[in-house]
This record gives C-alpha cells, structure tokens and sequence, in this order.
C-alpha cells in the first residue's frame, strides 16, 4: 500500500523522551509515538521515534524539529571556543559584566564565567559615537593585524569547533565597522564562522549585546553538527519532505537559516509548549489563555492575551548570562512530579527546586530514591494509579513512598496524608507564584484567563492551582505529554526586525520613520521566503518608547498602513494609556522618545482540523478508587479512561481521567465536559 | 491568633515578597536616573503598624537594615492617627533614622476596612539634591547644611493629591528638578502598585490573618537566625579599620569593635571608635546597624527571609558623636557610601575569627564616587550625575574573589558605556580589569577595573570621594592584601596622569568638589582589588599558570607573590 504524503509533523525532543505527533491532513487523525532521547545523538531518537510511529518515509508533507541542543550546548558548556572582537579598551566587558550579584547575603556565588576566554578577547582600534559617527576609522592595517592575532590564537587548534563574535560600541547604530571585520574574517579564513552583534541583537547597552554575540558564536559550530547528521538521518530513511527547526520566538527556520543564526533556535525547544497550548485554548473557544506545562523537574508557565503569545528579549543562560533575542515569554521554575519535599531551618516545609530528576527518581520508582517528591505525595493520595503509569509500563511502589511520607511527617507533627497534602499545596502555590508573576509582569489579570494544563503532571495538578490565582475554567488539551510536539506541528513562520534610532516625539522625522519601517518590512518578508513560506504574510509594527529621561521601553503598536504623522500620534496617545496602566500614572505633556522600531512578520499555518470524537453512549468508570481531599478525606472517586469518553459528555467531579501520559484530576464540585475533538473543559 | 499553617505563612510570605518585586520593576522601568535605572540603588519594604518590616525584595541591600528606624522615626513623629487612604510621606534626615541624604523613603500606608493595615515603602538614591556640590556629594562639607535639602517626614501627597507647596519647594532646591520629578514620580506610583496587592492579601485573608502571619513571620526570621548565631562559637573578637582621611583634614579615623557572640545573640560594641571627623565620612547611627546586621547575614544561611526579624537577636553600642554615630551638625554623605562596606568588612574580620570557613577577606570597600555635572553641549540643558564603580572582593575558604563588583553595602549595576556617552559628554576609553590588583593566597582577592574618561565638551565640573586609595583590603590568614584604589587626572597636553592634589592642590586627592576639568582632559578610575585568603604557598601551580596565562596575574607577580617559575 502506498500512502499519498499527507502528514504533518512535529517531533519535540526533551530530555527524557522524544515526542512525535503526526496529523493526517485529510482525514485529521493522529499519529502520536514516544522514545527515549539520546542526548549525545538527538538524530538516533529522530529515526527511533519515526520508525516507532509506523509512518513510511513519503507519508510526510512536512517536519517541524523542537530541539533542546542549543540549549543544552549553552547550559552544558559544551560548545565552541570563541573568539570576542571588541573595541580598543572594551575586552574585559564580558568579564566585569554589570557589577551586581545573585544574592544579597552569600559568599558562595561567583561569578558567571563567559563564554570565551580572556585570552581570546582581541581589541581593534576602531570607535563610533553615540550618535553613529566615526571618530576613529577602522583602516586595512587595523584588519590585518586583527587577523594576525587570530591566526596566532588559532595556531594548531582544532578549527572546526572555533567561531567568532564582533561587538563593537554603537554598532547597532552603524553597523560599518562589524560588517567589514565580517567581510575580511569570511575572506582570509575561510571555515571560521562570525557572528556580528548587531544582527543578532540590535539593542544598546554592550555588555548584554555582547553576551548574546557571544552565545551565537558559541552555539553556531554545534547547531551545523546538528543539522548536518539530521539531514544525514533522514536522507539515509529516504525522508524529502522540506524540514525545519523551532525558533524560540514560535516560529520556524529552516536548516539553513539555523545553522547560520543559532541565537534565534536558542530556545526552539520551548516555544512548542505554548503554541499547542494556544491551539487548544482556542479550539475551546478562549483567546486569554496561561499555560502550564508540567513536566518531571521543571514548570513553564506562558501567557497567550487574545490569541497573542507574549514575548521577551531577557532570557538568561544562568543568572547573569543574558541572551537578548525574541523568545516566547515563559516563566520557569523548579516544580515538577520530581520535585523534592524538604524542610528548611527555619522549620518550613519546602518543595523543589530540586528534582530527583528521571534517575533514581521519586521514591515510588523504587530505584533508590530516598527524597520524598510531588509524585509520591500523589500516588499516596491516590491520584495515581500504581498499575497504570506511564500505560502500565512502569509500576509505583506506595508501600515506599507511604513509608517515606511517615518520616518527613513525623517532624512536621503531621499525619501521612496531611503531609502528602502540604507537599501537592507547596508545588501548586510555587506555580500559582509563578502564574502570578507571569501575569502581573504583563499588567494583566489573571482572574480573567483560562488556564491550559498539560505535561505529564499539568493536568492531575491544574485543579488545585487556579483557585488560588482566582481562574475559574481549565483546559486540558489531547495527549497534554505531547503538546509540545503538537504545537512545532502547528508552528507558523516569524520573523522579527528591529531598527535602533533615537528620536523624540516633538521632532520625529516621519519620512525617515516610514522609509525604514518599509525596509525592515521587506527585508523581513524576504527572510520569511527564505525560510519557506510563500503566502502574504500578516505583519505588525511596533515602536519601543519611553519618556524623555526614562531608560527602559514599552513596545506600541502602529496602526496598519502607510506611517504619517497621524498615525504616531495615535501611538503616542496609546503609549501614555499603557503607562497609565502598567505604572498608576501617565504624564501628558511630557515628551517621548523613540528608541526601537521592530517589525514581525507571521505567515500562518492553516490549523489542522482534528478528527470528531464519537457521541454515543454513556462511558464507564473503569474502577472507583479511594482518593484524599483536604475538605473532604478519601472520597470514592471514579476513574475514567480519556478514550472512553464521547463528545457531549458531562459530569462532576470528584473525577479521575487517566491516559497513557497524563492524568486528570477533577475536585469535588469540579464539572468536566468533553467538546467534538474530545478536548476536556473543567469548570471550578 | 493561634500558629498559622506554614503553607499560608509561606503563601503570604511570597505575596510580600512579590510585591517588593513589581515596586522595585515599576521604579526601574519608570525612572530617569541611571543610579535608578541602570544602578538599581533603591530597596522595597512592606513595614507593619509597629514599624517592623514584614517584607522585601533583593534590590539594594543599603537600605534595608536602616529602613525600620525611618519607619520607625516617621510613625513616633507624625503618630499613628495622622496617616489617611492616598497619604505619601516623604523623608531624608540622616538624624531621623536615614543612611544620608541622598537617600529618600516614601511611605505610603494602606488602609482596609477603613483601618489601618500595613505601610508599603521604598527608598531611592536621588541623584541631586542641592548643596554646595553638584550630585550633592560634598566631599569636603563640615556640615549637613552644605549636602543639600534635607527633609523630616512630611506628607508629599495628601488623600491622594499632590501637596503642592512641598514639590515646590523640593523642585527648587534640587539642582535638576525635572529629574528629581521624574524619579519621584516613579517612586510614587510603585507605592501604588504594591498598595493594590496589599489590598488584594487583606480581601483574600482578612486583616486579623494578615496581621498575624506578619508576626509570625517575624518570629520564624528570628528563630531561624538565632538557631544559626548559636552555630558560631562563644567569644569576643575585635578589630578595627580606618578611613584613611576624612576630605578636610588628612587624618585617617578610626572604628573600634569588639563584637561578642553569646549563645544565641550577637553584640557589636563600637564604643572605642575615634570621635565623629569634620569631613562627610560620619556613619548615622543606622549605617552602622545596617552594616552590622549585614555582615551577620553573609556568614548565616542565605535563605532566611529577611525582615526585621532576623534583626532581633543582635545588639548595637554606639556613642553618640562618634564616627559611627554622628550628631547634628555632622556630615554623612560618604558614611553611607564609603564608612558602610569599612564598618561591614570590619564585622566580618571579626566574625572571621570564629567562623574562618564562612567569612571572607576585605573588599575593595570603596563605591569610587565619581560626581559630575554642567550644561549639556549638546542640548544646553543642566545634568548632573552620580557615577560610582565596583571593586575586587575578597577570597573566600572555597573560591578566588570575584572580580569588580559592587561594593558589599549596596548591589547597584554599572552604568554601560553606552548608556553614559549617550547622556553625558563623557567618551569612555578604557574599561578594564587590573591585572595583578587581586591580593596573592591560596585563594586569590578578586582584580578591581580600571576606567579612563575623556571630557568631550567646553567642561565638565567634577567631584570626587574615593576611599582605600593608601590603605589596602586586607588578606586573611597569611594571604596577601588587594592593591589600593585610586583618582588620577591628566590635563590636555600633559604626557601623564597625576593626582588632583598634585595638579589642583587638594587637601585630599580623592576626596573633593568641583573641580572645573576642560576639554580632551581624562580622569582614570582605579578601584581597589580584594584581599586574598590563605598562605600563598598553598595556591595550584595550575592556578597561578591559569591566571597567568589569562592576564590576570603578571609573569613577575607570579614570580614575586608565589615564587612560580616556569
């Protein structure tokens, strides 16, 4: 039998396992498989969950990759050696960073090395000003003594894992000088790659500009390796499909364009979570939606505020490493099934940051895990079933995790289940802090969002968490372990372009304003070509502004169509309405000033229709199993299997609903419904 | 009310917390002073009726031990009953419970149910207040009078209006006005920010909960830092420092402590110390609490929350007069910047004595105070701005020092280059670390950095107020000290840099106002690395050649401090 290609597909690759979600476009079925990662050889899971999900190799219209290998490369240290390229007095920039420090009160932190060494920084006599004039010009001399050093530096080395960064000072107001030192470096040395600052993060202040130069460089000779061997990978399974990667802002590049600008795939593994968050959301009929994603170790919290993903330039590699490139805006802390269960000195109990991670895991695993975490504290509660984790391929030792809740009771004064209910209440107020913080940052509101929960634990955790931020409806999406998958399947094409010039609102120049903001639209809509989308492209301009005086932006929208001045003093009227409401008050007479003119470009990707549940016929618990509430006690609750239920089907917690992955948990009084795509709504 | 859950009590904990956090987002963002913006030099503070302080966020740990005596200070003068819904009090007297002047609290209570709740609160350096310098820091006062307006408790904002005839007087006094109502202005509206979540905490838990949790969080602080004092060994440890002159005199002064540990309870006796000097090197009776209270928490667990609390179980003596405790008249502009991480390295030296695996050498103890202002050539409008930089720390029993950063009082960023070229006429031409400034040990003290500057304007008036320029941060146990700081100039035409003393005939070289610099002239900033720890001699070959290799150390340092040949 011969399939007509026909699917779509997204594969997310995680730390444990290797997702893949794959949709029949003319039918709307799914085709969804897991296997483990294979950290060293992402492209090893890449062939092992394809084979797995059955699909022959011309079944694929198209592939959508979600990787954590930039990430890990920058967090792991493993990347390449770089070579910084700095103005003349500038090279200890990257090592003197902003001065400040992680803690108030402790002598145990030090300070976050680079990601190059001193003795790699180089300096070149060059210099522009605040205002982009040259003071000093850059000569040949100057270019062939720059790479005469490196050249020394790179004497006998291992050339195919060295890249270099340029950031000069005010290079994102003329970029003159970094695209000659790029010019002369790609002529003399071949197979050395260079990154320049102002292209991966046009912004001012050098040291944040610098670091994110720096992380682009670092990553570039590792994102090529990853490329090459999948290209290898799927050639050798006779894959022809066009293929691409997840960028961190949500979009997608293709091989090309991420192997040449890593920066912008730092955080492709990420970004999938929110993105079939949304779709969800959406197909519920809810457009203010927060995500919560929650996993073994880790929670990300995302903010969709109608239909819009928010997002930001500050991610940071650790505490004091930023990366200033668009990323989809997620809040990440330390709360997961794994997290441990701890008591402070202060006698509080505590959960996470720490995770038992996969190995030796909870204590239920029984492989030697001796911390009391957030799954214990369940299965002990009975909101998991011990025989059917993971679809019964891993069974839970309760007898353990019983004995070990016992302990850390006994030194709080409190029964096993009393402690087991404070665990499970820690972890959900650290992610309703983090929903909190999220949403807060952003001026919003979370009471009117409706929360989509998915990631193993998200889903068994959600009820217990919107109370407490005041939400009343939670979403739970199909396959909530695969959503991240599911959402690089989705993914649309973005690009973003940012323009920086510094002008005020009493004397802004609105031709030149219009002339850029047309260049940088074309230039955007050129790279979205590039990285192969064909369509008209949606488009939204914004300017960065702040009062004349400030120092930080707030990104307004320009209205669509040609610039005049009309339509920047519509823009200036709506900047002092979000002052007014990010900050309490508005000054109207004050001046504005214009720092950042940024363009994103979206070519959207017609959603998939998913296939209609059946409606007939009333699903049956498949047993009824003692479960604890703080209200209540253990409570007979019935436990569904999520493929047994029918569209239209309504009914009110206490509930269970498990499946393969995840695991729902409905509090008494909760009322659950089932839509025609079988995607569950849970009102609180 | 009886013992709250520890879920709630951390729930509400957080909640403070949280709140501290978006004043401190909101001051940023809203702000216009790159000692606000860039800087960060501000704190935020949730205090109870009592006057006690039940939350805050990680900002600028300066203010943080002071901020319950200018609480307290504002509740006892204006009383309880004063206070109304919309009411912003303002304040800055070093005498009535500040750090210096340059510091403002605004406090703002919060009231539900018509009752009064609590007091959200932040303090901020702003960057020019008056006085007889511009930047307002008078290297070379003898009295408050010449450090600008100085301000007791007064209502800025009354039922949520402006009391217009206090801005009026402020605006009038501070040398760029439209700054200072720029950052007040940012400082005001975070009030109101965290106003709202305390609302929404009183709604969510009722006042009687709310109040209660305050307590016993309170309590839990003070718990948790006694169980860790009882850690540290029985005993009276001593040591002293000295500024090395005070900006009118070129006399060093000296603070004494014999700092006792007694079970549970620390007391730090500075009553030897030398008597209050002429020049603005005075510490208020609160630099010297807050430098204490600071020291403890460095060599305690870093996760107990701080609130006053964690205060409770240590004691101060001070004499009124003294440079620990100055009196009215006094100068203290440079108390809070300079005496304060002087006053907090002493403590720990001290401390080091009982507890070596915990402490750490001395840091550069200097915020290089660098102030400057004029008519900007570009727009003719009037700046001022206060420039400070970071300082090499000390070693530690388990890692080198870090290299510059902010001194241990505050936890202020650097302003980029950028950002300064793009506001004041200044072009910068080296920002560097210095090699061979970190003092030798097994553990060596972190490099302080190296700033050139060049006027690029007609002019540009200077003042200055650096401290460890001839005397060292100091290494522990058999390590060496970390190299001096230092303020040099070289006018235009000259071949090499000199100090203003030897160039301007200063009374102190680094220590002084308004001096006219013109045109292509360069100052260089050099600040002080940090001590080492432990005998030289026990540092890694691999190590010293690392350090070496990278510049961090010279050939001949190696050869000289650790007797390393290759």
């Amino acid at each position: 039998m011969s399939l007509p290609t026909q699917f779509r597909c997204g594969i997310d690759t995680g730390g444990t396992f290797t997702d893949l979600v794959a949709l029949d476009e003319t039918t709307g079925d799914l085709v969804v498989a897991k296997w483990p990662s294979s950290p060293h050889h992402p492209e090893e899971a890449l062939i092992g969950v394809i084979r797995e999900s059955q699909l022959p190799p011309e079944a694929f219209s198209s592939l959508i990759l979600g990787t954590t290998v930039a990430t890990n490369a920058l967090l792991q240290r493993e990347g390449a050696r770089v070579l910084f390229v700095t103005t003349k007095g500038f090279r200890d920039v990257p090592f003197i960073q902003r001065i400040n420090r992680r803690y108030h009160y402790s002598l145990e932190w030090t300070k976050p090395k680079p990601l190059a060494e001193r003795i790699d920084c180089l300096e070149v006599d060059e210099r522009i000003n605040h205002k982009g004039e040259v003071l000093v010009a850059l000569t040949d001399q100057e270019l062939v003594r720059l790479s005469e050093r490196i050249e020394e530096r790179l004497n006998g080395t291992d050339r195919p894992n060295t890249a270099v960064a340029v950031c000069l000072l005010f290079s994102h107001l003329n970029p003159k000088h970094e695209q000659r030192i790029q010019e002369y470096l790609t002529g003399r040395f071949q197979d050395l790659p260079v990154s320049l600052s102002y292209r991966v993060a046009p912004i001012w202040r050098e040291y944040e500009r610098g670091s994110t130069v720096l992380a682009d460089a670092f990553v570039k000779p590792t994102l090529q390796r990853y490329v090459g061997s999948v290209r290898k990978s799927f050639e050798s399974m006779g894959i022809s499909c066009p293929w691409s990667v997840m960028k961190s802002n949500g979009g997608r590049a293709t091989a090309e364009v991420a192997e040449n600008e890593p920066v912008g795939v730092v955080l492709s593994g990420l970004s999938g979570g929110i993105i079939g968050g949304r779709f969800f959301g959406e197909l519920a009929d809810h457009e203010n939606l927060v995500t919560l994603d929650m996993g073994g170790t880790s929670c990300d919290v995302g903010v969709v505020r109608k239909g819009q993903i928010a997002y930001n330039t500050d991610y940071q590699i650790e505490w004091g490493l930023p990366v200033a490139a668009p990323f989809v805006d997620l809040t990440t802390i330390g709360a997961g099934g794994g997290s441990i269960a701890w008591i402070d000195k202060g006698g509080f109990l505590r959960v996470g940051p720490q995770s038992a991670g996969a190995d030796p895991g909870p204590v239920c695993y029984d492989q030697g895990g001796k911390d009391v975490t957030v799954t214990d504290a369940n299965l002990v509660l009975g909101r998991l079933n011990p025989n059917y984790f993971l679809a019964g391929k891993m069974r839970l030792n309760t007898d353990k995790a019983h004995q070990k809740l016992a302990e850390l009771g006994a030194t709080l004064g409190m029964t096993v289940e009393e402690t087991a209910q404070a665990v499970i209440e820690m972890a959900n107020e650290n992610m309703a802090n983090a929903i909190r913080v999220a949403s807060i940052d952003r001026g919003l509101d979370a009471r009117d969002f409706t929360l989509v929960a998915f990631g193993g634990a998200g889903p068994l955790h959600a009820s217990g968490i919107v109370g407490r931020v005041g939400m009343k409806r939670i979403v739970v999406p199909l396959y909530p372990g695969l959503c991240s998958a599911f959402g690089s399947l989705i993914a649309d094409f973005q690009v973003d372009k940012v323009w920086s010039k510094h002008f005020r609102s009493d004397r802004v120049d609105v031709d030149v304003v219009r002339k850029h903001f047309d260049e940088l639209v074309s230039e955007a809509v050129r790279e979205i070509h590039d990285e192969g989308f064909f369509g008209d492209p949606e488009m939204e301009r914004t300017i960065s502004m702040r009062y004349a005086g400030q120092n930080y932006e707030h990104d307004v929208r320009v209205e669509d169509g040609e610039i005049t001045a009309g339509s920047l003093d519509e823009a200036f009227e709506e900047f002092h309405r979000l002052h007014e409401r990010f900050y309490g008050y508005s000054i109207g007479y004050e001046v504005i000033e214009l720092i950042r003119f940024n363009v994103k470009v979206v070519g959207r990707t017609d959603n998939p229709q998913l296939k209609a549940v059946a409606t007939s016929g009333e699903p049956r618990p498949r047993e009824t199993r003692q479960v604890y509430f703080k209200e209540q006690g253990f409570v007979a609750c019935p436990v569904y299997r999520r493929e047994d239920l029918r569209a239209g089907f309504t009914w009110e917690g206490p509930a269970l609903v498990e499946e393969a992955d995840s695991m729902i948990l409905a509090h008494p009084g909760d009322r659950l419904s089932v839509d025609a795509h079988g995607v569950i709504t849970m009102d609180v | 009310m009886e013992n709250i859950d520890s879920v709630t009590l951390s729930v509400i904990n957080n909640a403070l917390i949280n709140a501290c956090r978006e004043m401190g987002t909101a001051m940023m963002r809203t702000s216009y002073s790159p000692i606000f913006n860039e800087g960060l030099d501000f704190s935020c503070v949730i205090f109870n009726t009592r006057a006690e302080m039940i939350g805050q966020a990680e900002f600028c740990p300066t203010m943080l031990g002071s901020a319950q005596y200018a609480v307290k200070w504002t509740i006892e003068e204006l009383g309880l009953d004063s206070f109304e819904p919309g009411d912003v009090v303002i304040h800055n007297d070093p005498y009535r419970g500040q750090c210096h002047m340059p510091e403002h609290m605004v406090l703002k209570p919060v009231f539900h149910g018509g009752e009064l709740q609590c007091f959200v609160g932040n303090i901020a350096h702003i960057g020019e207040i008056g006085g007889m310098a511009p930047g307002s820091f008078a290297s070379d006062a003898t009295e408050v009078y010449q450090e600008g307006l100085r301000l007791p408790p007064v209502k800025i904002m009354q039922r949520g209006e402006y009391v217009k005839d206090v801005w009026r007087i402020i605006l009038t006094n501070h040398r760029t006005p439209k700054t200072s109502w720029g950052d007040l202005h940012a400082m005001i509206g975070s009030l109101n920010i965290a106003e709202t979540r305390m609302h929404e905490l009183l709604e969510r838990y009722g006042a009687e909960l709310f109040a209660a949790a305050g307590d016993q969080l309170l309590d839990y602080s003070e718990r948790w830092m006694r169980s860790e004092i009882q850690e540290i060994p029985n005993g009276v440890y001593r040591f002293q420092d000295c500024m090395e002159d005070d900006g009118v005199t070129d006399q060093p002064v000296w603070m004494r402590l014999k700092l006792i540990v007694k079970d549970d309870e620390i007391i730090a006796d500075w009553t030897d110390s030398d008597a209050q000097a002429s020049g603005p090197v005075n510490a208020t009776f609160v630099v010297t609490a807050a430098a204490t209270y600071s020291a403890v928490l460095h060599v305690t667990n870093k996760d107990i929350p701080v609130n006053s609390g964690c205060y409770r179980p240590i004691r101060l003596i001070t004499n009124p007069g003294t440079v620990v405790n100055v009196r009215h008249p006094g100068p203290s502009v440079g108390g809070n910047t300079e005496t304060h991480p002087h006053l907090q390295n002493v403590v720990m030296a001290a401390l080091s004595q009982a507890v070596p695996e915990r402490a750490a050498a001395a840091e550069a103890g200097t915020a290089c105070n660098f102030l400057f202002g004029g008519a900007h050539p570009e727009t003719g409008e009037y700046y001022t701005n206060y420039h400070f930089d970071g300082g090499g720390w000390g070693a530690t029993a388990l890692h080198d020092g870090n290299s510059v950063m902010c001194p241990v009082n505050g936890n202020c960023r650097n302003t980029p280059a950028e950002v300064l070229e793009t506001k004041y006429p200044f072009l910068t031409l080296e920002y560097s670390l210095r090699t061979d400034s970190g003092g030798d040990g097994k553990f060596r003290g972190g490099l302080g950095s190296k700033r050139v500057l060049r006027v690029v304007g007609p002019e540009i008036t200077v003042s200055a107020l650096l401290d460890r320029t001839r005397t060292y941060p100091w290494g522990l146990f058999g390590a060496g000290h970390g190299a001096a700081g230092g303020l040099l100039v070289k006018k235009k035409g000259d071949s090499r840099f000199r100090t203003f003393s030897e160039v301007y005939g200063t009374v102190s070289a680094t220590k002084f106002t308004r001096i006219v610099l013109k045109e292509d002239d360069e100052v260089a900033i050099l600040s002080p690395g940090g001590g080492g720890y432990g005998s030289p001699s026990e540092r890694t070959a691999e190590q010293i050649e690392d350090d070496v290799r990278q510049g961090l150390i010279s050939a001949a340092a190696a050869r000289t401090s650790y007797g390393y040949e290759r």
